[in-house]
Order: C-alpha cells, then sequence, then structure tokens
C-alpha cells in the first residue's frame, strides 16, 4: 500500500495508537525556494517511524520545522492536541520534543557530563537568585542532575572514564552517544534523531538500532528517525515516509516502500 | 500534485509576511521623513519660507558624499567577510592626517597660486587614497586574516586594538585638540545660489569629488575580473574558491578599495571643515556606519543612499537640535533600525542560513 | 590523603580567594593611610568589580558589549542623585535623609544610606541592562558590539547635556562636564563614617568586601544551571535553544548581571572619588575594561581579576610614573599619560594575535580561542 502523496495524516501501522505529533500541509519557502511543500505527517505514539529521501529533500528543514527552529510558511504542525507551529525552540523542548543534530553540535568546550546537564535545563528550576545564593534545595537539584548526567551518559554506553571528558576531545562514536545522551536528558516523549548512524560502521549501526528500540520499550519514547542507512531504516521502522523535492511521495511500511517505483526512481532517477 | 512535477510550485507567501515587509520598509521611510518635513512645516510656519531647510540639505548632501565614500570602505568589507572593519573610521582620520601632513611637506598653504594648489591636492588626493588603502590592508593582514577560523569576537577585538593604536598616532602627529587647516579652496565662497539656497565651492567639491569615484567603483566592480571575483567570494566563498579564485587576495583587494575611498574622504574631508583631529575618525566612522545599515549593509546602493540620508540628518540635527546632541540622534538611529530593519532599505541577504 | 589537603583541593577557589584577600586586607597596615598605593589599589579593586562584570557578559555568555561605561555612568550618578546636595530643592530644601551620615544629615538635597545606594544601583542599572540588551537579542555578534557601542554614546551624551534638561523646578539631570560634588562618603550602620582626607582604609577595605562579594557570585553563577546556560549560548546558540535554553531571558539576565556589577563599582567611585562628572563615561572606558578581561583570559575568573589589577596598576602606576620618562629619553617630548589608550590597544592587538586566550586562561575557553573549536550558529534568517 503506498498512499497518495499530498493527504490527511495518514495513520498507518499501529491501528488505534493516538497520533503524537501530526503536521498539516505543511510548506516552508525561504525567499524563491520552495524547500519543504505541502507534508502533512502524523506520528503513533511508541512508535518508531524514518524519513527518507534523497539529498536535499527537505528532510532536515522538515525536522526543523518540528523543532521550532523555523517556523512553518503555511500549515500547522499540533503536538500532543496543542499547536506548536510558533512555538520556540525551548518552549517546544520543554513540552516534550528532543532531538539531535545531523552535523554534532555539542557544546566543545563543556565536558559530556555538562553537556547533558544542559540538556536538563528546562527540568531544573533554579534562577538567578538561587544560583547565587545554592539553598539546599538548588544544592540537591545541582547534584541529582549531575547523578542523572552520569547516569544517563552510562545509559548510552559512554565509558565512565570518559564522562569529565570535554566534549571536542572523544571519539566521533562517543560525541554521537553524548549527543543522545543530552537530548534524552529533558525526558522528551518525541525524540528526533538527524542522521544517527552517520560515520558509523555496520556493528554500531546495529547497536544503535537496537538501542532505538530499548527507548521505545524501556523508556516509552516515540522516535522519528531521519537516516540514509536503509538496512537500519528498514530494520527499526514501523512506518516510512519518503521526501523528494520537498514533496512527500510515498508513505507505507518497509516491505512496501522499498517496493514502490515512485521511490525506486526518486532515487535513482529514470530509469530508461 | 503527482511526482512528475519537477519544478517546485511557488507556495505563497503568508500574507503577514508580506504585510511585516512593507510594514517596516515604509516605516522606516516615515520616521527618516519625519525630522525634515517636520522642520520644513514649522519653518514655512513661522517664516513662510523653506530656505533654511534647503542650505540644511545642500549641506547635509555634501557631508553625506563624505559619509558615503567611508560607509562604502564598510559595506564593501562586509560584503566579503561578514565582518565589520571597527577601524575603518581611523583609516579615514589617518587620510586626513597625511594629507595635511603632505601640505605642509610641499609647502602648500594659502599663498599657493590656483595652479599649485589644484596639483598639490591632486597629489595628495593619490596620496592619502594609497597609504589609506595599504593601511587597511595592514589591518586586515594583522587583524582578520590570522583570526578567520577564531571565533568572531577576536578579530572584531583586535580591530578595535588597532583603532586605539591609530588614534593615538594621530594624537602624537597633531595633539589631542582639534587644529585648525588652511582653507584652501576658499570652501564658504558661494558659487550658487538657488532661491536663498546656498550652494558654497566646498560642496561642490564634495560632490565632485565624491561621484565620479563612486561611478569608478560601481564599474571596476560589475566589469573587471577583479570585481567579479569580489562579487563570487561575497556570495559563495567556497564556491568561488572552487573556481580558481583567489580568495586571499580578493578579500585583500577588497580591504585596499575600501581603504581608497576612506583616503579619498579624509581629504575631501580636511577641505570641506577646515579642521582635523584625532578623534574625528571615531565619530564619522559610527556616523558612517550607521548610514551603511540604513542603506543595507553589503549593498553599494545603499552605503551611496545613506550616506546622503545620514549626512542630512546629522545636518539637521546639528543646526537644529544642537550639535551637542547629533551623535546621539544618529545613534538613536542606528539602534531603530537594527532592531526594526537590521537589512536596511534596500539591502540584501549576501548568504543563506545553513 | 588528609582531610585539609583534601578539603584545599576540593575547594581551591574558596581557599586561594580566603588567602589572596587575606593578604590583601593586611598590605594597607604597612602603609601610610593616605598612601598612593591604596589609592591605587582601590580604584583597582573597582575595576575588579567592573571586569568581571563584564566577563558576565562577554567571556560567559559571548555577548560582545562595547557600552559597559553606560553602567558605570548609572551607578555614579546614583549616588550622584541620591546621596549628595544635586537636588537641592527637595523636600523644600530640607532634604531627604535615609539613615544618611551625620554630616549629611544637615544638608538639602537627597541623602540615604550607602547600603541603600547600593540596592538602588543594582536596580537602577539591571534594568537599564535589559534595556540595551533587549535590540540586540537577535543580532550577531558584531552587531551587537555596534549597538551596545551606541547606547554606551548616547548615555554618555546624556550625561555630558544632562545639565541643561531640567527635571523640576531648579533641578537637572546631571552637572554635565561639572561634577556633582561633593558626595557623600560610606557611613555604615555601626561604623564611624569613612573620611578620605583622614585615612583610605576605611574605603580599602569596603572595595575588598565588594570583591570578595563579587568573586563568590561569579565562581556561583559559573557553576550552576545559569552559568551553564550562558556557556552554552555563547558556543552554539541553537543547539542551546534546541536543548530548552530560554535565549531571550537568558541573555537579558546576562545583560542585567553584568551591568549590576558596573553599577555598585560606579557607585563606589561616585563616593570615594567624592565627585561625579559627565568626563569620566566616555568610550574609551569600554574598552578600558574590555582590555582588563582580554588581557586576563576572557571568561576566565582569575584572569579576569588579575588583568584588571594589571591593567589598572599600568594605568595608575606605571605609564604614569614608571614610563614617563621614556619619551623624554627618546628625544620626544609629551606625556606618555596621553598615550594611555594606544597602549592599552597596542595590548589588546598582541594578546590577540599572540595569546588570544589571555594570561591566564580558563582550561576550556583556551581550546576554543586557540584552535576555533566552536560551533557556527545559524538561525533563521529575514529573506528580504
Amino acid at each position: 500500500m503506498s498512499a497518495p502523496a499530498a493527504s490527511p495524516p495518514a495513520a498507518s501501522g499501529g491501528g488505534n495508537r493516538p497520533t503524537l505529533l501530526a503536521t498539516e500541509q505543511i510548506s516552508k519557502t525561504f525567499g524563491g525556494l520552495v524547500a519543504v511543500n505541502d507534508v502533512s505527517f502524523a506520528i503513533p505514539e511508541h512508535s518508531i517511524v524514518s524519513i527518507i529521501g534523497p539529498n536535499g529533500a527537505g528532510k532536515t528543514t522538515f525536522f526543523n520545522m518540528l523543532t521550532g527552529l523555523y517556523k512553518p510558511s503555511i500549515g500547522r504542525i499540533v503536538f500532543d492536541g496543542q499547536d506548536i507551529s510558533r512555538t520556540r525552540p525551548d518552549q517546544i523542548t520543554a513540552l516534550g520534543i528532543a532531538r539531535t543534530f545531523q552535523n554534532i553540535r555539542l557544546f566543545a568546550t563543556m565536558s559530556a557530563v555538562e553537556n547533558v546537564m544542559v540538556g536538563q535545563h528546562a527540568r531544573m528550576r533554579a534562577g538567578l537568585i538561587g544560583s547565587i545564593l545554592r539553598p539546599p534545595r538548588v544544592g540537591r537539584e545541582e547534584r541529582d542532575v549531575r547523578a542523572k548526567a552520569h547516569e544517563m551518559l552510562s545509559y548510552v554506553g559512554l565509558a565512565e572514564r570518559v564522562h569529565g571528558e570535554l566534549a571536542v576531545n572523544l571519539a566521533y562514536g562517543d560525541q554521537r552517544r553524548v549527543e543522545i545522551a543530552r537530548a534524552l536528558a529533558s525526558e522528551p516523549r518525541l525524540l528526533l534523531l538527524d542522521e544517527p548512524t552517520a560515520g558509523m560502521n555496520p556493528q554500531e549501526s546495529d547497536q544503535l538500532t537496537q538501542f532505538m528500540r530499548r527507548l521505545r520499550d524501556e523508556r516509552n519514547l516515540t522516535i522519528l528517525l531521519i537516516e540514509h542507512d536503509m538496512k537500519v531504516v528498514m530494520g527499526v521502522s514501523e512506518r516510512i515516509t519518503v521526501l523528494d523535492h520537498g514533496e512527500k511521495i510515498a508513505e507505507g511500511d518497509p516491505v512496501d516502500v522499498r517496493a514502490n517505483p515512485v521511490v525506486v526512481e526518486a532515487y535513482l532517477g529514470k530509469q530508461g | 500534485m503527482s511526482v512528475e512535477t519537477a519544478t517546485p510550485k511557488p507556495v505563497g507567501r503568508r500574507s503577514s509576511d508580506v504585510v511585516r515587509e512593507a510594514f517596516s520598509k515604509y516605516g522606516l521611510i516615515l520616521v527618516l521623513l519625519a525630522l525634515p518635513v517636520y522642520l520644513g512645516l514649522s519653518d514655512l510656519a513661522k517664516d513662510g519660507s523653506l530656505t533654511q531647510l534647503g542650505n540644511n540639505l545642500v549641506l547635509g548632501l555634501s557631508n553625506g558624499a563624505i559619509y558615503a565614500l567611508i560607509a562604502l570602505g564598510y559595506t564593501l568589507v562586509y560584503g566579503i567577510i561578514e565582518l565589520i572593519n571597527f577601524a575603518h573610521g581611523e583609516v579615514f582620520m589617518i587620510g586626513s592626517f597625511v594629507a595635511f601632513g603632505l601640505w605642509g611637506t610641499i609647502g602648500l598653504t594659502l599663498t599657493t597660486g590656483p595652479l599649485g594648489i589644484a596639483l598639490g591636492l591632486i597629489v595628495s588626493l593619490l596620496l592619502a587614497m594609497v597609504v589609506c588603502g595599504v593601511l587597511n590592508v595592514m589591518i586586515e593582514r594583522v587583524a582578520y586574516k590570522p583570526l578567520r577560523n577564531a571565533p568572531k569576537l577576536a578579530p572584531l577585538i583586535t580591530a578595535i586594538g588597532f583603532s586605539f593604536i591609530l588614534q593615538n598616532v594621530g594624537i602624537l602627529w597633531l595633539g589631542s585638540s582639534p587644529a585648525s587647516v588652511p582653507d584652501l579652496i576658499d570652501s564658504q565662497r558661494v558659487l550658487f545660489d538657488i532661491g536663498g539656497v546656498n550652494i558654497h565651492r566646498g560642496d561642490v567639491l564634495a560632490i565632485a569629488v565624491t561621484i565620479p569615484l563612486v561611478f569608478l567603483l560601481t564599474a571596476f566592480i560589475g566589469r573587471s575580473r577583479l570585481g567579479k571575483a569580489m562579487r563570487a567570494t561575497a556570495q559563495d566563498p567556497d564556491a568561488a574558491r572552487l573556481m580558481g579564485i583567489n580568495v586571499n587576495t580578493t578579500i585583500s583587494m577588497t580591504f585596499l578599495l575600501g581603504g581608497m575611498l576612506a583616503g579619498a574622504a579624509g581629504l575631501i574631508n580636511l577641505l570641506y571643515q577646515t579642521s582635523i583631529w584625532y578623534f574625528q575618525g571615531f565619530t564619522a566612522g559610527l556616523i558612517a556606519f550607521t548610514a551603511a545599515v540604513m542603506g543595507g549593509i553589503g549593498n553599494l546602493k545603499g552605503a551611496v543612499l545613506g550616506g546622503i540620508i545620514i549626512g542630512c540628518i546629522q545636518q539637521l540635527a546639528d543646526n537644529r537640535i544642537g550639535a551637542q546632541w547629533t551623535t546621539a540622534v544618529v545613534f538613536a538611529y542606528l539602534v531603530l533600525i537594527m532592531v526594526f530593519r537590521p537589512q536596511g532599505l534596500i539591502g540584501e541577504v549576501t548568504r543563506e542560513a545553513g | 590523603m588528609t582531610n585539609a589537603q583534601e578539603f584545599v583541593r576540593d575547594h581551591r577557589n574558596l581557599v586561594g580567594a580566603v588567602a589572596a584577600l587575606s593578604i590583601a586586607a593586611i598590605l594597607p597596615l604597612f602603609m601610610d593611610p593616605l598612601s598612593t598605593i591604596t589609592h591605587n589599589c582601590i580604584l583597582a579593586g573597582a575595576y575588579v568589580v567592573m571586569a568581571l562584570g563584564l566577563n558576565i557578559v562577554v567571556g560567559f555568555a559571548g555577548l560582545l558589549d562595547l557600552g559597559y561605561v553606560a553602567f558605570y555612568a548609572f551607578g555614579s550618578y546614583t549616588v550622584g542623585w541620591f546621596a549628595s546636595d544635586h537636588f537641592s530643592t527637595v523636600n523644600g530644601g530640607k532634604g531627604i535623609h535615609v539613615v544618611a551620615g551625620e554630616f549629611a544629615a544637615k544638608l538639602p538635597g537627597i541623602h540615604l544610606n550607602f547600603l541603600l545606594i547600593i540596592l538602588v544601583a543594582i536596580l537602577i542599572t539591571g534594568i537599564a541592562g535589559m534595556l540595551i540588551g533587549l535590540p540586540t537579542l537577535r543580532l550577531r555578534g558584531d552587531y551587537i558590539a555596534i549597538v551596545t557601542l551606541a547606547f554606551g554614546e548616547i548615555v554618555y551624551r546624556f550625561a555630558v547635556n544632562g545639565d541643561q534638561i531640567t527635571l523640576a523646578k531648579g533641578a537637572t539631570l546631571t552637572g554635565g562636564r561639572q561634577a556633582i560634588s561633593p558626595i557623600d562618603s560610606i557611613g555604615l550602620p555601626g561604623f564611624k563614617e569613612f573620611d578620605s582626607a583622614i585615612s583610605l582604609r576605611a574605603y580599602y577595605w569596603f572595595v575588598l568586601v565588594l570583591v570578595a562579594v563579587v568573586l563568590f557570585v561569579n565562581f556561583r553563577l559559573r557553576d550552576s544551571r545559569l552559568g551553564r546556560a550562558w556557556i552554552a549560548i555563547r558556543e552554539d546558540e541553537v543547539a542551546a535553544a534546541s536543548m530548552g535554553v530560554p535565549l531571550v531571558r537568558t541573555k537579558l539576565m546576562a545583560y542585567a548581571t553584568g551591568a549590576a556589577f558596573g553599577g555598585i563599582s560606579g557607585a563606589f567611585l561616585g563616593s570615594y572619588l567624592t565627585s561625579v562628572n559627565a568626563g569620566q563615561f566616555q568610550f574609551g572606558f569600554s574598552i578600558f575594561i574590555l582590555a582588563m578581561i582580554i588581557l586576563g583570559g576572557l571568561g576566565s575568573i582569575w584572569g579576569v581579576a588579575f588583568g584588571a589589577i594589571l591593567l589598572s596598576f599600568i594605568n595608575t602606576y606605571f605609564i604614569p610614573d614608571v614610563f614617563n620618562g621614556v619619551p623624554h629619553k627618546l628625544g620626544l617630548d609629551f606625556d606618555l599619560t596621553v598615550l594611555n589608550f594606544g597602549i592599552f590597544g597596542f595590548l589588546i592587538l598582541i594578546v590577540m594575535v599572540l595569546r588570544p586566550q589571555g594570561l591566564f586562561p580558563e582550561r576550556r575557553r583556551a581550546l576554543e580561542l586557540t584552535e576555533g573549536v566552536t560551533a557556527d550558529s545559524t538561525f533563521e534568517v529575514h529573506a528580504p
């Protein structure tokens, strides 16, 4: 089953799971360039869904709209019943959407632990006066946040001896882990991963795939993935949406999407 | 909509965006016109004539020419490396000093005959342009180039350091108080009188030197190979590099051009204001920067337009509000523009967001 | 390791501060009560407070503020308005006094106790900081520099021309280039009123207390939720926002906190120098403070404190007293103090080119400034 391109939100692959996030015909224009055009999209809760498409298809622009970095030129984004089309990025994080970036954007001169502590900013309460005076409540909060950061780093598989290492000094794979830990630190309900397996070898990609399933099952997360690695995509996704030139050209479960001629053509170009 | 659509369909912009864009542009124009219009109306009400306003605007135009030249320097550099050259005002100041120094050396005084003065001025113009051009390149080599990969704070701070060093060069040269300069071209002599509005020699000189320079610059940027290289580098330095353009040389050449214009402005300023002061670069530099931003940073026409507008605002403020408030007025405009319309009147975005 | 050694290791900053301040506290006892060295130390202390304030804005949050002199002005005018006879017509000529010193209690004008002045100064400069920071929130680095510089100039203009702005029956905004003078000296409840004509020591110890407080606040902030948020913003604003850091609020907090330090120090200096005149608030002063944090080490609390002390002494002692003979020996005839700012500019230049992390960098900032380790942030751009 391949869904038609422009259509009302397709709620597939899960039957009666509620929709956690939905976009309603959103578009994004930069000056004269249309990056995303009329995309309607829905993510069922507790699922792992992927967005794929050739380079320049508008996937990251789409992500950026979901996280509030861009405002859609047209259309609405609804998260858990709330319209977040014009919500600021930090508010969106507080509401429960977290992300990683295609090019790792850790805070380079902070340690891994400090990076993850920043991730908890939205869940902390200490203000200016509290930070200065550090009453017992704030002191406790700091200790808890630091402990939680260590726990998060261990959970994503970072060796404890490098928890205090400056982010810039970590190996590439470890940096990716830290980014995920940082995103998880904000206790999100929806996790957006932008090409998380870039630069990974097959074993590492496998580990990440299993890890994503753990996140969904153990931490009740919903995961939206942008990926190029087809093995990962096919292996972990419950549903795949395909973008090309900013438009949705196909959507469905992995088997159907893989066989869809429209999708094949988009990736390989017209044959003959 | 099917997958056969290869070209992206144009999608309408939110009407609110269009409205906001028009609002800020015409809002700015209104704010700019408010002062002269108000003054014009109150003049008419008081004496029934617009000659004072006219005189203000003439002086404003000539002042504006000087600011336009300096603003062009800011805008050229900003267009190519997206950084403000903090020391640019001081380069302008050094231009004045160099020209003045030359006058002293070759004995150019009020008693020199007209031919001597004309030749002397041409030579000092050329000298000021050359020295300032080289000085600007030196600033680029010391302050901007080595710090290209450092956080953006670094080159700015270095340029500020440079700016202070240059100011002190000025102090060493001619002391810390303003000095008077011989009025070599009799700049206050009225050449034309149009219905009570006076146009002096100084005004004509300012315009007469600026217009050809601006034309030369525009032609150069539009037609020459280096000009094309500059425009390419401004748009996308990586692509330019891939096309075989030597980006480093192009950037240095841009600084050279900017410096030369500042040097020319320095000479005109000497003749027009008949005074010289180590601190003139600080004030003129900020005012000219306001002009560049008002027109649209990165945009050459914008720099000239902005220069003229700011020159008029400055003149009106000097004459009608009080010279002690002029810088506050101009900077208030700067802040307003930065907040409500950072792209200026006709500005463009030189590089797309990532 | 013994308990004591462990304590020192875990509380390096506290131990270091206590040691340094203790030594500093007994120094004036070895000198004449009115010695010039004590005077220079007091100035240095006031500048340390300001430099640490600017360090929060520029060093922690990465916002290049070139108009810091505005907060110095607001702080000084706070004490000029509320601890002098500037508003001499207030209350029918009898003045308003709130726990004022015995000397001031009989004078016309508004006279608040200095501790109240500090609170008022914090309030005024905190608000001013936010107002100045507000227009810069969506601007990039160099534009922030220009806008804050412009604000600094606007404030200076109002300071200079303030003697022409009448507020109400005979009270002008400022004294313009003529000083508002005399300013009340500091009178703390329980202590004798300070008298700088007799001994500078009281002012010296007071400024040491200010320095101690400011150091404490800085260290607390740096290792707190807010401090981490500031550093995150400086590193990568987009990532910071995506992690839940509210950019507007956090940046305004940086401006306000940095400004408040400037205000406190400005109020102190106004009282210590017993006069406030507009000539003190020119642009060069902003660069003077900026040079301190560049020289000392941008973002490093100890570095900035040291840089402030060093540059202050270069300004008040080395240039006028030690090196002033140099130009004459080279056959030139001018006063070296005239070149103050050229020398600072030169120092800034040298440091940025040769050792941008400053003399005593914080380990992390050294990386950032030497290897360009930082993300380039791009955000939504206004299409024309």
